[in-house]
C-alpha cells in the first residue's frame, strides 16, 4: 500500500485490521513515554473488542486507563493532559457514544489551536468501533463523521485496509491535531483482508486518497467497508463493459481533491457512497466540491448513494433497506454512465 | 477530611494566621486591585474606549485573592469569566511586574480585554476567554464546568511529569448542575488527582437563583458523594477563604485526591454589565442590598486593623467599598493600583488588532 518508508517486505506478516491497529498502538506507546491510552475497559479488559488486549499488561495501569463511563471525562480530561505536554489515544467503546464527549471535542479539543494561536497543539486521537451491516441497531452502528466535519479543527480518518490502519493511526498520533478515527468493526477481524503488513516503523500520509481499482467510465468515491461493496459494483458493471475506478478517501478531513478532481477528468463521471445518511453528508460535500472544481469535466449529474435519512434499525431486511447495497451502487454506476 | 473535621481538629491553626503582617497588606492590597479592575473597565466602556461584555467580579473579590495568594508558582488555575482579576494575580504575590512570574501580566490581560495582538491568544476569543499555557492558566470556553476535565487531565499529566503540582478551579453554583461537572469530579476522585473545585456560589447564575439550580443547602453534601472533602468558606472573608483553599489544596498536594470547595458569596451587579438594568428587575431589592452589605474589602480591612496591622489613620485613607463604578475616584484606591492599571491599559491602547487575514489561521497545526 501506499506507505511512506518502504516496507521491509522480508519480515512481513500476515495481520488483520484489529492486529494492525494493536501494532500501531504498541509501537507509538514504545516510542513516546508521554503517551497514554484510556477508555472505558481498555485495561483489564483490553477493550471490548480487544484492540487493546495486552497494552496495559505492557505499559502499565498508569499509561492504559480503565476510565469511568464518561465519554466527557476521557475527552476532557485528554484535552488537559495534551495542554500539559502529553500524547493520548480515546478509545470510544462504540464510536456512537461518542456523543456523550460532544462537547469537550467540539468546543475544546477542536478549537484549542485556533483559540491559542497556534501555541497550544492537540496530539489526541479519538479513535472508537464504527458502522453498521452487522446488526447493531440504533447505537452501534452509526457513522457520524459529518458531526465531526462540520466541527472545524478536527482531522477525520476512516482506514479499509489493515495496513493503511496502522500506518494511518501512527500518523494521525503523530500529527499534532485531532483526529476523530473511524474504525470499521466488520472489518476487525475479517481474514479476507488481513496483509502482509511492514514490520517497520512506516506511516500512510494523512489527507492523501487510494485507487483501489483503476477505470475509466466512471469513479467511485468512497471510505470505510463501502469500499468493498464498490469494488463489488466495480465487478458486476465490468461484466457490462463498464470500468469504474474506486477511490479509497481514506482521510476526510484533510480531504485529497487533487485525486477526485485527476479521476473525474479521466471518467467524467462521479457517484459518491457513504454508509452515513444522506442530508448534509460527507457525499454531500464531496459532490458540492467537485460540482465546483469539476463541473467542465463532468458528464452526467454527480450521484451519492448513502444511507436513508433515518436512523439504523436492528433486524436485517429493516437495516439493510435503509444502508447503501451493491445493487444500489451499482444501479448508481449505470445511471451516470448511462446519461 | 469533611467541613465539620478540618475546624474541629485538634490544635489546627487555621493556616491564614501563619501569614506575615506584609502578607497581610497585600492581601488587603490586591483586593482593591481586583476591584479596582473592575470599576475601572466599566468606567472605560462609559467613556466609550472598550467594547465587550465585563462580567463582574465586584463584591466576589475575596474568592479570587484569597483561593490565589497560598498556591505555588507551580500550580495551575482555570479562572472562568467572573474570575478577570484571577488572570494577573496568580503568582502575582509582592511581584505585580515580575515577567519571570507563572502567571499573566496586566499587559496581556488588558490585551485580550481591548482585542489586541499582544493578548496571548492574540484575541480570538472574547475578553473573559484567556489563558496561556506557560502561565499555568488553563483557557476557559462558555461550556460551564467545562474545564474541570480539563484540570484533571492537567493533574495528570503532571504527575506523569513527576511534578508536584495543584490545579485549582472556578466555577459558578449554576455550574454545578452540568453533567460535566460531576463526571469530571468522580474521575478526579476516581484517580485521587490533585484538583481544587471551588465553586463561587454568588447566589444568581444569570437570571435563575440557587434553589432552582440545586436542592442542598450546601455543597459540602456533594462532595460526600464523591466521597472527597467539602469544605465551606465565608466568601466575603478573603482569609477565611485562604484557609479553606488552603485545607484543600495541602490535602491535595499530599496525594489524598480532589475536594470541593463552596464560597458563598453574592454577585454584586448583573450577569455581565450588558444585563445591570434588568438584574435590578429580576432580583429583589432587598435582597441585593443585603448581599452587598458584606464587602469584602470592609472585611478586611476590619480585621487587619483588629491585628493590629493597620492603623486608624492608614486604614481610612482608601475606602472603595460599598461605591458601584459611578461613585468611586481613583483616589478610593491605592496610587500603585492605579497606576498598574494605568500601564495595563496603555500597553493595551498601543497594541495593534489583529489583521483580519489572522481569522484564517490557526485551525490546525501544520503538518510537515
Amino acid at each position: 500500500m501506499s506507505a511512506t518508508v518502504t516496507p521491509d517486505t522480508a519480515k512481513a506478516t500476515k495481520k488483520n485490521f484489529l492486529n494492525a491497529l494493536k501494532e500501531a498502538l504498541t509501537e507509538e506507546m514504545e516510542r513516546n513515554p508521554m503517551m497514554i491510552i484510556q477508555g472505558e475497559d481498555v485495561g483489564l479488559l483490553g477493550g471490548a473488542f480487544g484492540v487493546t488486549e495486552g497494552l496495559q499488561e505492557q505499559f502499565g495501569t498508569h499509561r492504559v486507563v480503565d476510565m469511568p463511563i464518561s465519554e466527557a471525562a476521557i475527552i476532557g480530561s485528554a484535552v488537559g493532559m495534551a495542554l500539559n505536554g502529553m500524547t493520548v489515544v480515546c478509545e470510544m467503546q462504540f464510536i456512537d457514544f461518542i456523543s456523550c464527549g460532544f462537547d469537550q471535542i467540539v468546543n475544546n479539543m477542536a478549537t484549542y489551536h485556533y483559540r491559542t494561536a497556534g501555541e497550544v497543539n492537540m496530539p489526541i486521537v479519538v479513535r472508537g468501533p464504527a458502522g453498521g451491516y452487522s446488526g447493531g441497531a440504533l447505537y452501534h452502528s452509526q457513522m457520524n463523521e459529518a458531526w465531526f466535519a462540520n466541527s472545524p479543527g478536527l482531522q477525520i480518518v476512516c482506514p479499509s485496509t489493515p495496513s493503511d490502519a496502522k500506518g494511518l493511526l501512527k500518523a494521525a498520533i503523530r500529527s499534532g491535531n485531532p483526529t476523530i478515527f473511524y474504525e470499521v468493526k466488520n472489518l476487525y477481524r475479517d481474514s479476507k483482508i488481513a496483509e502482509d503488513l511492514p514490520e517497520g516503523d512506516y506511516l500512510v500520509p494523512l489527507g492523501k486518497a487510494a485507487i483501489r481499482r483503476p477505470g475509466k467510465d466512471l469513479t467511485y468515491v468512497t471510505y470505510g467497508q463501502n469500499v468493498y461493496h464498490c469494488l463489488q459494483a466495480a465487478e458486476t458493471l465490468a461484466g457490462q463493459g463498464i470500468e469504474a475506478e474506486v477511490i479509497d478517501l481514506r482521510t476526510l478531513v484533510p480531504l485529497d481533491e487533487a485525486t477526485i478532481l485527476e479521476s473525474i477528468k479521466r471518467t467524467n463521471r462521479l457517484v459518491v457512497v457513504n454508509e452515513a445518511p444522506m442530508t448534509c453528508g460527507f457525499a454531500g460535500e464531496v459532490v458540492a466540491r467537485m460540482s465546483d472544481l469539476a463541473f467542465e469535466y463532468l458528464d452526467a449529474p454527480p450521484v451519492r448513494v448513502t444511507r436513508l435519512d433515518t436512523p439504523v434499525p436492528w433486524v436485517e431486511p429493516l437495516e439493510r433497506y435503509v444502508l447503501p447495497s451493491v445493487d444500489d451502487i451499482v444501479n448508481a454506476g449505470l445511471r451516470v454512465a448511462k446519461f | 477530611m469533611s467541613a465539620t473535621t478540618v475546624s474541629a481538629k485538634e490544635g489546627h491553626k487555621p493556616p491564614h494566621q501563619l501569614l506575615s503582617k506584609e502578607d497581610c497588606l497585600e492581601i488587603f492590597k490586591q483586593l482593591f486591585l481586583a476591584r479596582y479592575f473592575d470599576v475601572r473597565l466599566i468606567k472605560e466602556k462609559k467613556r466609550g474606549r472598550l467594547k465587550g461584555t465585563l462580567y463582574s467580579s465586584h463584591n466576589q473579590e475575596a474568592v479570587i485573592v484569597g483561593s490565589l495568594y497560598g498556591l505555588e508558582s507551580t500550580d495551575w488555575i482555570s479562572p472562568i469569566h467572573r474570575d478577570m482579576p484571577g488572570f494577573f494575580l496568580k503568582d502575582a504575590k509582592f511581584r505585580w511586574r515580575d515577567e519571570n512570574r507563572i502567571g499573566m501580566s496586566i499587559k496581556e490581560v488588558c490585551s485580550q480585554v481591548w482585542g489586541r495582538s499582544d493578548s496571548p491568544g492574540r484575541a480570538r476569543d472574547n475578553w473573559s476567554h484567556i489563558g496561556r499555557r506557560s502561565a499555568n492558566i488553563i483557557h476557559s470556553t462558555s461550556m460551564l464546568a467545562g474545564t474541570i476535565p480539563v484540570a484533571a487531565g492537567v493533574a495528570y499529566a503532571d504527575r506523569m511529569k513527576g511534578g508536584n503540582a495543584v490545579v485549582v478551579t472556578y466555577n459558578g453554583e449554576g455550574s454545578t448542575a452540568q453533567g460535566v461537572f460531576h463526571e469530571a469530579i468522580n474521575y478526579a476522585a476516581v484517580h485521587k488527582l490533585p484538583v481544587v473545585t471551588i465553586i463561587e456560589n454568588n447566589q444568581w447564575a444569570y437570571g435563575t437563583p440557587t434553589h432552582l439550580e440545586y436542592s442542598l443547602e450546601d455543597f459540602a453534601r456533594r462532595a460526600d458523594g464523591y466521597g472527597i472533602p467539602g469544605l465551606v468558606a465565608d466568601g466575603q472573608d478573603v482569609f477565611d477563604v485562604y484557609d479553606k483553599v488552603m485545607e484543600a489544596v495541602s490535602f491535595s498536594r499530599a496525594g489524598n485526591g480532589p475536594s470541593i470547595v463552596e464560597c458563598k458569596t453574592f454577585r454584586a451587579y448583573g450577569h455581565g454589565d450588558h444585563d445591570d438594568d434588568r438584574a435590578a428587575k429580576y432580583r429583589p431589592t432587598q435582597g441585593v442590598e443585603e448581599g452587598r452589605k458584606r464587602d469584602p474589602i470592609a472585611i478586611c480591612r476590619a480585621k487587619l486593623l483588629d491585628w493590629g496591622y493597620l492603623s486608624k489613620e492608614e486604614a481610612g485613607l482608601y475606602m472603595a467599598e460599598g461605591k458601584g463604578s459611578a461613585q468611586t475616584t481613583n483616589e478610593d484606591f491605592p496610587p500603585e493600583v492605579v497606576e498598574y492599571l494605568n500601564e495595563g491599559i496603555e500597553f493595551a491602547l498601543a497594541s495593534p488588532v489583529p489583521p483580519a487575514e489572522e481569522g484564517g489561521k490557526w485551525v490546525f497545526k501544520e503538518i510537515s
